[in-house]
């Protein structure tokens, strides 16, 4: 009944092997175009010298106002289609954020991560040591 | 995250006494922990509706997520929220208030915009008081991609997870500052508080590390008072250690009167001497004691009742108070302390003259005339 939680990506993750077909996810962008026949956006971002684009497929949040030039926050799902090496994120929530501190938040995303990557690692030290006296 | 199982299995083979959660501060705390772990966390077989993350117990709540469901019932809210690790039911009740005037609070709402623009009839409180609580009610009206606060209590209905709230709201925020700090704040939580396990006091001295010694703590201060009660009741002036080591052996054994083996009672002796060492210092520090000369024999004059100490005092302060520079405020405490240590022990600590400075007071031989000026009577 609810959906699968969404967890945060940079945009430039979004079209890399990284991301499963169907996979929610949660990213950021500034966007860059949007055809309102088709409820199609691209977001934006520029990661060091790369521009990267994500697709957005905006039937389910419109009608939206679309500020060009302005970041965004998406919510949505990954849709993989295959040939063309397109990538679309069906988008279930999408905010104007303009003004988001993004060097920051972009250190937030990496602070939970570490966190949760530390606390598998610790699970997966603590349960061999469980399991020890069988090997 | 689904893979993550961050109760484990040392969670249920520890689940502390009911009657000790209270002893957990987070217990008692509105708890910012991730939907994940909400979901996951095992609940008590004790009581239902406490659960256990890691050793610490916890009933409610505090969570902030994105909304990615919503269904309205006649008196509740029920959203999904959705804080990246996990998604969430929220039971969120409406308010009695716009149930029974829903409709007028719209109307009025439509009335109250157009005022502002023909407001010449300046401050009207009613008016202000019904914006007020418009917006109030917009509040708790969320749509799907809205901020939700929610802090409650955690119930489980039909195998699933919920937060039944006690008070949401949804967060206003436009440039991600509440998400962007919120996620920056987690972790530190979680590294500095819920991931730290809860030492419980134990009542054994065979408990862990920690637990020996908030238990030596105990101790430490059972057998201070006891020693302060036995020098008072038996105006004892003078003592050695081993003449009050008596006193302590009915506190060791009636702790540890499990095992009776040889070994056990030389570590019975050694935990005693400890044990006394430690109390005689903490009387020491406190100025109830004191030894008048550092030598071998480990003779402790008790402040209070030593006669020659206070015979001393008031010598001092009888001859200096006759001289000019110390006749109207009477005598400072260091002056009294630097005479004291010439005269009558080099060991004299502040502590010390300032327990015998108030007992000799309550006994009004002294005055003081300020709070550290003394004369004598």
């Amino acid at each position: 009944m609810l959906p699968l939680p969404a967890a945060f990506y940079f945009p430039w993750e979004i079209n890399i092997d990284l991301v499963k077909d169907g996979a929610s996810v949660r990213t950021f962008g500034r966007l860059t175009s949007y055809v309102p026949e088709e409820s199609k956006a691209v977001l934006s971002c520029q990661q060091s010298s790369a521009q990267c684009h994500v697709s957005v497929q905006t039937s389910l949040v419109e009608p939206f106002q679309p500020i060009l030039g302005a970041q965004y926050f998406v919510l949505g799902e990954i849709e993989k289609t295959d040939g063309l090496g397109g990538v679309t994120l069906h988008a279930r929530a999408l905010t104007c954020v303009d003004g988001v501190d993004l060097a920051l938040m972009q250190q937030a995303i990496v602070e939970q991560r570490r966190f949760f990557e530390e606390r598998e690692k610790l699970m997966n030290v603590q349960a061999p040591r469980c399991e020890s006296p069988h090997t | 995250m689904a893979v993550n199982d961050p109760g484990g299995a040392d969670a249920d083979a520890e689940e502390p006494p009911s009657m000790l959660w209270g002893l957990d501060p987070v217990f008692s705390a509105y708890s910012r922990l991730y939907i994940t772990d909400i979901l996951q966390m095992k609940e008590s077989r004790q009581v239902p509706g406490v659960y256990f993350y890691k050793n610490h117990p916890f009933f409610q709540v505090d969570v902030l997520g994105t909304v990615v469901y919503k269904r309205e019932r006649e008196d509740f809210y029920c959203y999904g929220v959705d804080d990246s690790t996990g998604v969430i039911n929220c039971l969120c009740w409406k308010d009695e208030k716009w149930r029974d005037q829903g409709e007028p609070t719209k109307c009025t709402s439509s009335t109250l915009r157009r005022d502002p623009s023909g407001s010449s009839r300046g401050f009207n409180i009613e008016d202000e008081l019904k914006r007020l609580k418009e917006a109030e009610r917009q509040s708790t009206e969320l749509e799907i991609g809205d901020l939700l606060r929610i802090r409650g209590t955690v119930k489980t209905s039909r195998d699933a997870r919920e937060i039944k709230a006690t008070c949401f709201y949804k967060v206003s925020d436009p440039v991600m500052a509440v998400q962007i700090s919120h996620m920056l704040e987690m972790p530190r939580l979680y590294r500095k508080c819920y991931d730290e396990p809860f030492q419980m006091p134990s009542d054994d001295l065979g408990g862990t590390e920690a637990g020996g010694s908030s238990h030596f703590h105990y101790l430490l201060s059972r057998s201070v008072l006891t020693l302060k009660e036995f020098l008072l009741e038996k105006e004892v002036a003078k003592f050695r250690p081993y003449d009050v080591e008596f006193l302590l052996h009915p506190l060791i054994q009636t702790s540890s009167a499990e095992q009776e083996s040889d070994q056990h009672r030389t570590s019975l002796a050694t935990q005693i001497r400890k044990l006394l060492k430690e109390t005689l210092s903490v009387l020491q520090d406190e100025g109830q004691i004191f030894r008048k000369m550092r030598t071998q024999d480990e003779v402790y004059n008790v402040t209070e009742q030593d006669k020659d100490l206070h015979t001393a005092i008031k010598d001092i302060l009888r001859e200096d108070t006759k001289r000019e520079k110390y006749a109207e405020k009477g005598c400072h405490v260091l002056h009294i302390l630097s005479s004291m240590r010439q005269r009558y022990s080099q060991n004299l600590s502040r502590e010390v003259l300032e327990v015998a400075l108030t007992f000799l007071e309550c006994k009004s031989d002294i005055i003081s005339t300020t709070e550290a000026h003394y004369i004598v009577l």
